[in-house]
């Protein structure tokens, strides 16, 4: 019976995202009757698919107790690339191309820098943010970019009724969901997550998997980078600035824990990308006063930071009961 | 022989000296020979700041003036350790572009103690005991003429219309400069607008987009956009065109767009019939001032706190005649 209550609470921090994404749903829904619909929840799908995909390669690094600062830089130079080839005369399967290798060799370069010099991954990335945003603005002068239709075409397309983002975005997810719950490649990730020296001793290959989440974290900037393309049809200096916090956010509502070892894309980090898309939609809907925006902002990171730790304490608290009980006996 | 010798190098010392005398005199009453001046921006990543940029150091450079560059890319620590370095270098003037209007205040602390002119280039200081000069644009006036000329357009149509604002980032104070003239105007026009939705978009694209996409959904009759900085308008072409709703002035369904700065994308839409006015900063003027305000403090003339630079506004009937004042018309042409 004692333990039922913080097992319960544990449940309930667990799904507090789902409980707050229908409640924000209902909140919005009663207080404007042009929220429900499904033009209205189209957009809020589409609109945070690019958000969920770079939310997804987070995920895999946060997983090892990692971090990816250098994302938003990735979706920008990929951006500028593709920009300055597109308006060049490149095709766009060509541009795009380009824009998911440029995504593979930052990837690959923030994993040199993390496995092979062993450089912390938050100086590491941090440092990848800076030389990403520089090369960007020097390749492009600081000028903004008007891409050719056909990049907005493909945000505005549809396949069997569903759009092209949403269905990027799906199978983005459920290629990781698959990965992640059904591969021994996902397991580990958990693994060294939860204790590194420990699935080394084991005989994991955590360099090699530390590399992997660096270069999937670089894959779906890239890819995120696509989706918000497709939705702008231009690249200013400022693209992608930020993402990485909206995308760490996003995983961390979805219950990834930032100290590693605990998480999931599905439902998690596509349940907090779409809270936070959802009460950004809301408040515009609603014609919040733009003062709002901040606050709620914060209150959402907050809040993340809030479930992770309670999740994270409850969890050692029944750890330590676990070894007092054995040398009892 | 030697006596000789010694006189005519004396008489030469003395003559150039008299002449150097000279020169410095004039040098300081008008434009001293050279300077050196510290340039420091918080960031170059709107097209604006670069032509600001570019202004500046070609309006030193046609004065034969030396510069001395620092970037804090949005650091406002970095920037004060810039500063400082200029401070150490003993340059003879700064020019800067702070990150909002409190952190400068050390900065020009420290510039005044080591009694090195400042100017603060578009973005002024909040009050303090601290002394300096800000060149900015006049963003609340500027932007209620621009906010003006849109609503004269809006009458035209005869009917109550619907309007959106992009609001910028607000611990900007250009931004709420601009937001306040938007304000002022629409206040002043209740029976020809309706301001329905007021989109933050913290100065980024991606933010404005979704929003403005969203405020079309909710209101699907919003035929009125201005925005608080020209480089958000592929934002809002790109939602406007997901709903059908980008067309030329002279065509039905137009929605009336206006924006502020100038920029290269602003002339573009204004030359192809889309845009209906931008309230344009006078970049070149700001330059020319910042730099001749660092000269006019060198030789101790008093100066106003701050130096306004007007702008104007651009629209398709004056686009012609006031291209080559507009900063992103040359951009453009490059």
């Amino acid at each position: 019976m004692r333990k039922s209550a913080p097992r319960l609470l544990l449940s309930a921090l667990n799904h507090a995202t789902l409980f707050l994404f229908i409640l924000v749903l209902i909140v919005f829904g009663l207080l404007s009757p042009k929220f429900f619909t499904v033009a209205g929840l189209t957009n809020l799908f589409v609109q945070a698919s690019s958000t969920t995909v770079v939310g997804v390669g987070m995920t895999f690094v946060l997983l090892t107790a990692g971090v990816d600062l250098s994302v938003g830089s990735i979706m920008f130079v990929a951006a500028a690339v593709a920009g300055k080839l597109a308006l060049g005369g490149t095709s766009l399967p060509v541009a795009l191309l380009a824009i998911v290798s440029i995504g593979l060799v930052f990837g690959l370069l923030n994993a040199l820098l993390v496995t092979r010099l062993a450089i912390i991954a938050f100086i590491s990335t941090l440092g990848t943010l800076y030389a990403g945003r520089g090369f960007g603005l020097w390749l492009t002068q600081t000028r903004a970019m008007n891409l050719p239709d056909n990049f907005l075409a493909l945000g505005a397309s549809k396949f069997v009724g569903i759009p092209t983002p949403l269905i990027i975005g799906a199978f983005v997810v459920a290629f990781a969901q698959l990965t992640l719950t059904r591969t021994s490649f996902g397991r580990q990730l958990y693994a060294v997550g939860n204790n590194l020296e420990a699935a080394r001793k084991a005989g994991l290959n955590t360099r090699l998997l530390l590399a992997a989440v660096y270069m999937l974290s670089g894959l779906c900037a890239a890819i995120g980078g696509i989706l918000s393309l497709a939705q702008l049809g231009a690249v200013s200096p400022t693209f992608g600035t930020n993402r990485e916090f909206t995308a760490i956010a996003a995983a961390v509502l979805g219950g990834t824990s930032l100290f590693g070892g605990r998480g999931g894309v599905f439902p998690g980090t596509v349940l907090g990308a779409l809270l936070i898309q959802c009460v950004e939609n809301g408040l515009v809907i609603l014609n919040a006063d733009p003062y709002l925006y901040p606050l709620v902002t914060a209150a959402l990171i907050f809040l993340a930071v809030l479930l992770d730790s309670t999740r994270s304490r409850i969890l050692a608290h029944w750890a330590r009961r676990k070894i007092f009980v054995e040398d009892a006996v | 022989m030697k006596t000789l010798i010694r006189l005519i190098l004396t008489l030469s010392v003395v003559a150039s000296s008299v002449g150097c005398n000279k020169d410095d005199k004039a040098s300081t009453s008008t434009a001293p020979a050279s300077l050196t001046i510290g340039v420091a921006f918080e960031t170059l990543q709107t097209e604006y700041w670069v032509a600001g940029y570019e202004a500046i150091k070609a309006e030193a450079a046609k004065r034969g003036y030396k510069v001395v560059e620092a970037v804090a890319d949005g650091d406002a620590n970095r920037q004060f350790e810039q500063v400082r370095n200029f401070v150490t270098r003993k340059v003879d003037g700064i020019i800067l572009v702070p990150k909002d209007a409190k952190t400068c205040i050390p900065m020009i602390r420290a510039a005044n103690v080591a009694n090195i002119p400042i100017v603060l280039f578009n973005r002024p200081a909040d009050k303090s005991d601290t002394k300096s000069v800000a060149v900015v644009a006049d963003n609340f006036a500027l932007t209620r003429a621009t906010v003006d000329y849109m609503i004269s357009e809006a009458k035209k149509t005869g009917k109550r219309l619907k309007a959106m604002i992009l609001v910028g980032d607000l611990g900007d104070i250009n931004a709420v400069g601009r937001r306040d003239g938007f304000d002022a105007a629409v206040k002043e026009a209740g029976d020809t607008l309706e301001v329905v939705a007021r989109v933050p978009t913290e100065w980024n694209q991606e933010k404005a987009q979704a929003g403005v996409v969203n405020a079309l959904q909710a209101n699907t009759d919003i035929s009125f956009i201005f925005t608080s900085s020209d480089f958000l308008f592929p934002s809002i072409v790109s939602a406007l065109k997901g709903a059908g709703k980008y067309h030329k002035a002279d065509e039905p369904g137009h929605v009336i767009l206006g924006g502020f700065d100038g920029d290269a994308t602003a002339w573009q839409m204004l030359s192809d019939g889309y845009l209906d006015a931008t309230g344009v900063q006078d970049v070149y003027f700001e330059a020319q001032q910042s730099v001749q305000a660092i000269v006019d403090l060198r030789a101790g003339k008093q100066l106003p706190e701050v130096i306004r630079d007007a702008g104007f506004v651009i629209h398709r009937s004056n686009a012609k005649e006031k291209a080559a004042q507009m900063w992103g018309a040359n951009v453009s042409r490059k």
